[in-house]
């Protein structure tokens, strides 16, 4: 029965936020015993739309792939011009495997091109002899033992090969190799290298050219991901950069960072920039310190009264209040606890800007901690949502199958469910990198966001409740159960539910939140929200969501810390109960 | 391995017999230790009309063993003031630069160390040096500085050098 009542829950929201849970409106009718076809349908369509976006999109190229489309530019540029394979492939190298532009190139000005690239028509040096002398180790050959690149300058093969061979082991500056002669340009293409190298060196230089494919082609990369061999290509001018690679990675093609929607490319290189750089720990020592007045070095002072003395070598003895050597300091200005110097410089307003500074690092950087901890809590659980994906693809469902006794390809609901939590997931992680950049003054905004984002967190753990400890019940049990059908429609219907409501999360956020106003009628929503939410489950699954963020402002409310000693005062008293600040 | 070190000594002793046989105005050649065919010890007369007109500076080559694919290194013994050699006394020019450092090609092709590069050409390229520094991409960034800025006081310092290396010699 506890199922039906979420299921009713899952209802009632829908009916409600009749914008974010569009499209699947046939679910709200069909409360909770329909059949399963009708779930399963109803996944299936979205799974194919999905993947008919991606289709026009970017294509994922295995090696093969890359091999044969590589061949078949090369065929098309040798046909075209009428050259030899492996000319072709200098050209296509030189112009970044831009087909289009080595034709552009090629018709406008064919000498000047095989002058650049270094494909030269006739020999530049020409000898008639039957022996030469080679340039490199100074011997006479035969000259059925030497050979030379399109500009005829010959050297022996054991010169050759050694040149050859140093340069691939070089790196992948091999493909660019040229002939020996110092202001000789000829290009020494594969043929050469495949009648030179050893077939360690051939493998390696093919290997560098199969790279060079995607890595100089624009509109294709590797997938990111350690160990994935895949790449992706990408239809340029398209909007939306998140790719799926084979391998189930999720990235942006644009910036190659994990998949981000909806959060843009440059807001995620800042968030990142700002969890990895310094700039947090300066904020920490500029709200939690000041500097000696002597040797600068930042302090804290985390106890004791306000004489302080600074760490060997420098040994300074100053007062924490107004910076002033201690020896200035005593009875008469107020003891150890207060400084009237300072009380009086404060009252002309010497201090204010030093300490507003200080003051203001320290919010924000609560700020970010705030931000950060949720983000970085959605990715763990991402990656934990992750190994219970694989977990269950593995062992769960084979033992699943055995006790309902069902074929395995009925449980492909399961692993959907699975998937987008992990989506899901990673959607509200990147909700918080937006919340922290939105901004603060948006009050409209802010709140509708964070009721959206609260009510994604509750959707979310509804889905991740019913596919992880319902249906542990069903792997426990020891035979078929009769429920286990109900519990399919349940699932899947979870599943499309919260898709369509993640994927309309999305949209509004990148879309600015553009449909809200200043108009000031959110606060019902979010009241309405959290009634309900209270109502429907509890209110156990609202452990991350906004709800967190308002009872951290409830804490922030009912002390207030002061600004020069950092104790926490209760809200009633005026004046700090150490220094004796006034707040 | 053991064939690419003796082709490389072989071909090092041939250009050694080379240049004892018909030597080559401005520079001497010779072995450090008659044992070893891969450290050359070479003596650069300052070509004349320039700074380091009648100076002998003394330098050490050191060949690596697979010579002549990649190149060696040049290092002067004596007292050296030059944008393009180190303040330890390496000498810092393209063609000494194997082709793998520069992998997008942009160096010109005749600007790379090439197989064909010979002691000899090594050196004229030295003592082209030392009569054009290059104060682009210089390896002693003072010497640079003084060459730019402060042409009497280079010429000062490097006048002192030649005196010194005509005392040593």
């Amino acid at each position: 029965m506890d199922s039906e009542d979420d299921m009713h829950d899952a209802n009632d929201l829908e009916s409600l936020d009749d914008d974010f849970y569009s499209g699947e409106t046939g679910m709200g009718s069909d409360d909770g015993d329909g059949d399963y076809e009708f779930g399963n349908n109803a996944s299936d369509d979205s799974d194919d739309g999905n993947l008919n976006r991606q289709q026009e999109n970017y294509t994922v190229l295995s090696e093969d792939d890359i091999r044969q489309r590589q061949e078949e530019d090369i065929t098309r540029i040798s046909t075209v011009l009428s050259i030899e394979r492996d000319h072709a492939c200098i050209l296509l190298r030189h112009y970044k495997w831009d087909v289009d532009k080595v034709h552009e190139a090629w018709f406008a000005n064919e000498e000047s091109v095989r002058q650049t690239v270094g494909l030269y028509e006739n020999p530049v040096a020409r000898t008639f002899s039957r022996e030469l002398l080679c340039g490199i180790c100074f011997e006479r050959h035969p000259c059925d033992r030497m050979c030379a690149a399109s500009c005829g300058h010959f050297f022996c093969y054991s010169c050759w090969r050694g040149y050859v061979s140093t340069s691939i082991n070089d790196g992948p500056g091999c493909l660019m190799l040229r002939c020996p002669d110092p202001p000789c340009g000829a290009i020494i293409g594969q043929n050469m290298i495949n009648l030179l190298a050893s077939n360690e060196d051939k493998e390696k230089y093919s290997r560098y050219i199969l790279r060079s494919y995607i890595e100089d082609n624009i509109t294709s990369k590797w997938c990111p991901a350690p160990g994935c061999e895949y790449a992706v290509d990408f239809v340029m001018g398209s909007v939306n950069f998140d790719v799926s690679c084979n391998c189930s990675h999720n990235f942006c093609w644009n910036c190659t960072e994990e998949a981000h929607r909806p959060v843009d490319c440059t807001m995620v290189a800042k968030w990142i920039l700002k969890n990895s750089a310094e700039s947090e720990n300066m904020n920490w020592i500029l709200a939690n310190s000041k500097p000696c007045p002597k040797c600068k070095r930042p302090i804290e002072k985390n106890q004791g009264c306000m004489h302080i003395t600074c760490t060997p070598p420098c040994k300074f003895e100053f007062c924490w209040l107004c910076l002033g050597a201690w020896t200035d300091h005593g009875e008469r200005t107020g003891g150890f606890y207060a400084c009237n110097r300072y009380e009086t410089a404060k009252q002309e307003g010497e201090y204010d800007e030093a300490e507003r500074r200080r003051e203001m690092a320290k919010n924000s950087l609560e700020r970010y901690t705030h931000y950060y901890e949720r983000w970085a809590t959605n990715q763990s659980s991402r990656q934990k949502a992750l190994q219970d994906l694989q977990n269950m693809q593995n062992v769960q469902l084979d033992k699943l199958s055995d006790t309902q006794s069902q074929p395995e390809s009925q449980m492909k609901f399961i692993t959907e469910a699975w998937l987008q939590i992990v989506e899901c997931r990673r959607v509200l992680k990147w909700t918080y990198a937006y919340g922290y950049y939105l901004p603060e003054n948006e009050h409209g905004k802010r709140q509708f966001f964070e009721y959206l984002q609260g009510e994604a967190e509750s959707g979310l753990e509804r889905l991740h409740q019913c596919a992880e400890k319902e249906l542990q019940t069903f792997i426990d049990s020891s035979g078929p159960s009769k429920d286990f059908n109900d519990f399919r429609t349940k699932l899947a219907g979870l599943t499309s539910v919260t898709r369509n409501y993640f994927e309309n999360l999305v949209r509004a956020l990148e879309t600015g939140l553009n449909d809200v106003g200043e108009s000031g009628n959110q606060p019902t929503c979010s009241r309405s929200s959290s009634i309900k939410s209270g109502k429907g489950k509890n209110g156990k699954t609202r452990t991350i969501g906004g709800t967190t963020s308002r009872s951290l402002d409830d804490g922030n409310h009912s002390h207030w810390s002061c600004e020069s000693c950092t104790f926490a005062n209760t809200k009633s008293s005026m004046v700090c109960q150490v220094c004796h600040r006034r707040r | 391995m053991a064939a690419t070190t003796s082709q490389a000594s072989l071909l090092l002793a041939k250009q050694l017999r080379d240049l004892m046989k018909s030597p080559v105005d401005g520079f001497s050649a010779g072995l450090v230790d008659d044992s070893n065919m891969f450290e050359w010890r070479v003596t650069i007369i300052g070509p004349p009309d320039t700074l380091y007109d009648g100076g002998y500076f003394n330098a050490i080559m050191s060949f690596p063993t697979n010579y002549p694919n990649s190149p060696p290194s040049v290092k002067f013994l004596s007292e050296m003031w030059h944008p393009n050699v180190y303040p330890d006394g390496r000498v810092c020019i393209s063609i000494l630069h194997a082709p793998g450092d520069d992998p997008n090609g942009y160096e010109l092709a005749s600007e790379r160390w090439t197989p064909v590069h010979t002691v000899e050409s090594i050196v004229l390229s030295i003592i082209s040096m030392l009569s054009s520094p290059n104060d682009e991409s210089p390896a002693n960034i003072e010497a640079a500085k003084q060459w730019r800025e402060t042409r009497d006081e280079f010429k000062k310092k490097v006048r002192r050098i030649v005196r010194k290396s005509q005392e040593m010699f």
